[in-house]
């Protein structure tokens, strides 16, 4: 054990004796927000929407169709995507170029950065009262497609919409099986680091359309 | 330290001298029109934006009650849960370092860089790593540590430091920035439109994240549970430096683990609702492991820094040990009404405002920060607004009651004692005396009615805004008896 962290633990142990966190009263639980899967969903959507994310909301056989109508409005003829992601958007392969991810990120950061106007993920599941996409990337999905390209599509599914952050947890049991990298995302990259006045595409995509799939 | 004193620090002790000029630094930043409207215009809009966050009055206060329930019970089972940390962290694959103080964490993140050949740094925004003077310990080694949150950005352009702990460059206003990028951006041409400033800032650092050897992060929560690294951001940068650079390190104080998963979610909810008046933050970032097989991106190595710079001293005292239930928000600074008139920078410290004012004495000791627990008027809005339900008036009053402690009594806090006046403390002892034994003060009064002829005109500093007030002509008491007297003659 190296010095500073005997030093600090032994400090730290030597404060508390005998106390423990027994005596602290209950902690109160905070009622949740009831709504329906009906009313999850519009909520998912206005908050997005007033995030300044795009949803479109669509049927699972026209993702393919969706996301050619919307690179083609914003003059965009090349798309990224994780492999799982090939053979769903195939018929769209004559109009806009997919590539692949890289076989890894290192000695591709330059072409990453600097030549991919957009990429496509999918997400693991969604949360209603945040208004929250959450991605789980894994090796078919790299977590830089949803952070680098200046667009990111990401499909939702609309059955996969939870009530809110802690029940997600509870329920899909995190704290035994949390990824490398989890992501709650809630809109385009922002700041309003200058005198307050909210610009998006900070840093990540300056762009963020939803496809949630009924 | 003979040898020091003509070297800059390059640690967290740097802020002990600024911090000891907080009085001119308060009559330099008060008479400054354009830095008191930039700062006036900055809280109203964040009160106003944490007001419309909170629409139940009875859902906030339970949401509170429960946050501060959840920090006691985590700095209750501390040791514990750092250890729980560290070897869960270990288990994913994140390798864990201790720091005592400033300089010991800024060896090891140098040491860390250096083992990678690395020479080009990019920064998320981490308040602690503030505390270290991390950017000038890597600089003086020869290594860029660039920040990339846009207002840090902005503050390292201008060389100087964060004003608010959220917004770090709240002081200046859009012109302002539009003049530092003009005079540093090459290139770049001269606007005051917030989109375009943004833009040039990203085109600027994104070639920066593609490039760098590590990036640098704070954390927000560290999950004993699952050894996982939480951080909450709008901009983006924080993912980029965790995720594009082969090294990740993590710097945070030790007052940041939480026990659970399930601590995270009203913590979290509540951290960006009092801080930006956000539901929560465009990006809830949950770093586990370094890169795993297969995986084609993320950092190979993950390291995390956990410092202690005094926080052990708070800990040590029930009452101060509420200090390290804070989650960084900055609702008590956006709430204070001397924060909003002297602005971020004049407390000299690296976290301003209330919170500042209790915390900067366990990081630089007493004597040097001595100021800070005076500036304060007690109005009570920082605590009444504090997520956590820190008392921050009471531990202000805490802090000056030891601050003017005797000697030799058991040391508490680093310092103790340095307010102390030999005058000062002999007129309390001769006061609380005179009101102790009622023949003393009878006679006391007597005289002093009496001698009221003899009050001085001044009195230091205490009249040089006030007017020294005059004992009564006659003591109450003898008004009374004299009373007593009328009535029973009538």
């Amino acid at each position: 054990m190296n010095s500073a962290k005997a030093n600090i633990l032994a400090k730290l142990k030597m404060q508390l004796p005998a106390a423990t966190d027994a005596a602290l009263p209950a902690e109160p639980a905070a009622a949740p927000e009831v709504r329906s899967p009906a009313q999850n969903v519009e909520q998912f959507v206005r908050l997005l929407t007033d995030n300044h994310a795009e949803v479109m909301r669509i049927k699972r056989a026209e993702i393919a169709a969706s996301v050619k109508t919307l690179l083609q409005q914003r003059d965009i003829n090349q798309l990224m995507c994780g492999s799982g992601w090939v053979d769903a958007l195939q018929e769209i392969e004559g109009e806009i170029s997919l590539n692949t991810f890289y076989p890894s990120i290192d000695g591709n950061k330059d072409t990453l950065f600097n030549s991919v106007p957009a990429a496509i993920t999918g997400s693991r599941c969604a949360i209603a009262a945040t208004g929250s996409i959450v991605l789980w990337p894994d090796a078919s999905e790299p977590r830089s497609l949803s952070l680098v390209p200046p667009l990111h599509i990401v499909v939702v599914e609309q059955s996969a919409i939870y009530n809110d952050f802690g029940e997600l947890i509870r329920k899909q049991r995190w704290s035994e099986q949390l990824p490398t990298n989890a992501v709650l995302i809630s809109g385009p990259s922002k700041t309003a680091d200058i005198q307050q006045t909210l610009a998006y595409g900070a840093h990540g995509p300056r762009e963020l359309v939803v496809l949630l799939v009924e | 330290m003979n040898t020091r004193a003509n070297t800059i620090a390059t640690d967290g002790s740097k802020y002990e001298a600024s911090a000891r000029q907080f009085r001119g630094n308060v009559a330099r930043d008060l008479a400054n029109p354009q830095l008191r409207e930039n700062f006036r215009g900055a809280m109203d809009y964040l009160t106003d934006k944490r007001r419309q966050a909170f629409p139940s009055e009875d859902e906030l206060e339970t949401l509170r009650r429960k946050c501060q329930l959840i920090k006691q019970r985590c700095l209750l089972k501390l040791p514990e849960l750092l250890e729980q940390l560290e070897s869960k962290l270990e288990q994913n694959g994140i390798q864990v370092h201790w720091a005592e103080t400033t300089a010991e964490a800024n060896t090891i993140i140098a040491e860390l860089i250096q083992r990678k050949n690395g020479t080009k740094v990019v920064k998320g925004k981490s308040m602690v790593s503030e505390e270290t003077a991390l950017n000038d310990h890597l600089q003086a080694q020869g290594i860029e540590c660039l920040e990339t949150d846009m207002g840090e950005y902005i503050v390292q352009m201008a060389g100087e430091h964060p004003s608010h702990i959220i917004m770090p460059a709240i002081h200046q206003n859009k012109s302002q920035v539009a003049d530092l990028f003009a005079h540093n951006i090459p290139g770049f041409d001269y606007t005051t439109d917030v989109d375009t400033l943004i833009r040039t800032g990203r085109q600027a650092l994104r070639d920066k994240f593609c490039h760098a050897d590590v990036g640098v992060t704070g954390v927000n929560f560290a999950v004993a549970e699952t050894g996982t690294l939480c951080l909450v951001e709008n901009e983006g940068n924080g993912r980029m430096v965790s995720t594009v650079p082969e090294m990740h390190i993590a710097i945070t104080g030790i007052e940041k683990v939480v026990e659970l998963l399930d601590d995270v979610p009203p913590l979290l909810s509540l951290l960006t609702r009092s801080a930006t008046g956000q539901i929560i933050s465009t990006y809830f970032n949950m770093i586990t492991h370094p890169r795993r097989e297969g995986e084609k991106d993320g950092p190979k190595e993950v390291h995390l820094v956990l410092l202690d710079n005094g926080r052990s001293q708070a800990f040590a005292d029930e009452e101060l040990r509420q200090t390290l239930q804070c989650i960084r928000c900055g609702a008590c600074m956006n709430h204070c009404p001397v924060y909003t008139r002297i602005g971020g920078h004049a407390y000299g410290t690296v976290y301003p405002g209330p919170i500042g004012k209790i915390v900067s004495p366990h990081m630089l000791g007493l004597e040097a920060t001595k100021d800070l627990p005076t500036a304060s008027s007690l109005c009570g809005a920082c605590g009444e607004v504090c997520p956590v339900k820190i008392p921050i008036p009471k531990i202000l009053l805490r802090l000056r009651k030891e601050s003017v402690k005797a000697k030799g009594e058991p040391l508490v806090v680093k310092g103790q004692g340095c307010n102390r006046k030999p005058l000062e403390a002999g007129i309390w002892k001769l006061w609380s005396r005179l009101n102790t034994s009622p023949v003393i003060y009878a006679i006391a009064m007597w005289l002093a009615s009496r001698g009221r002829w003899l009050t001085p005109a001044k009195a230091g500093a205490w009249t040089r805004v006030r007017t020294l007030p005059k004992p009564a002509r006659r003591p109450l008491r003898e008004l009374v008896k004299q009373r007593e007297q009328r009535r029973e003659g009538q």
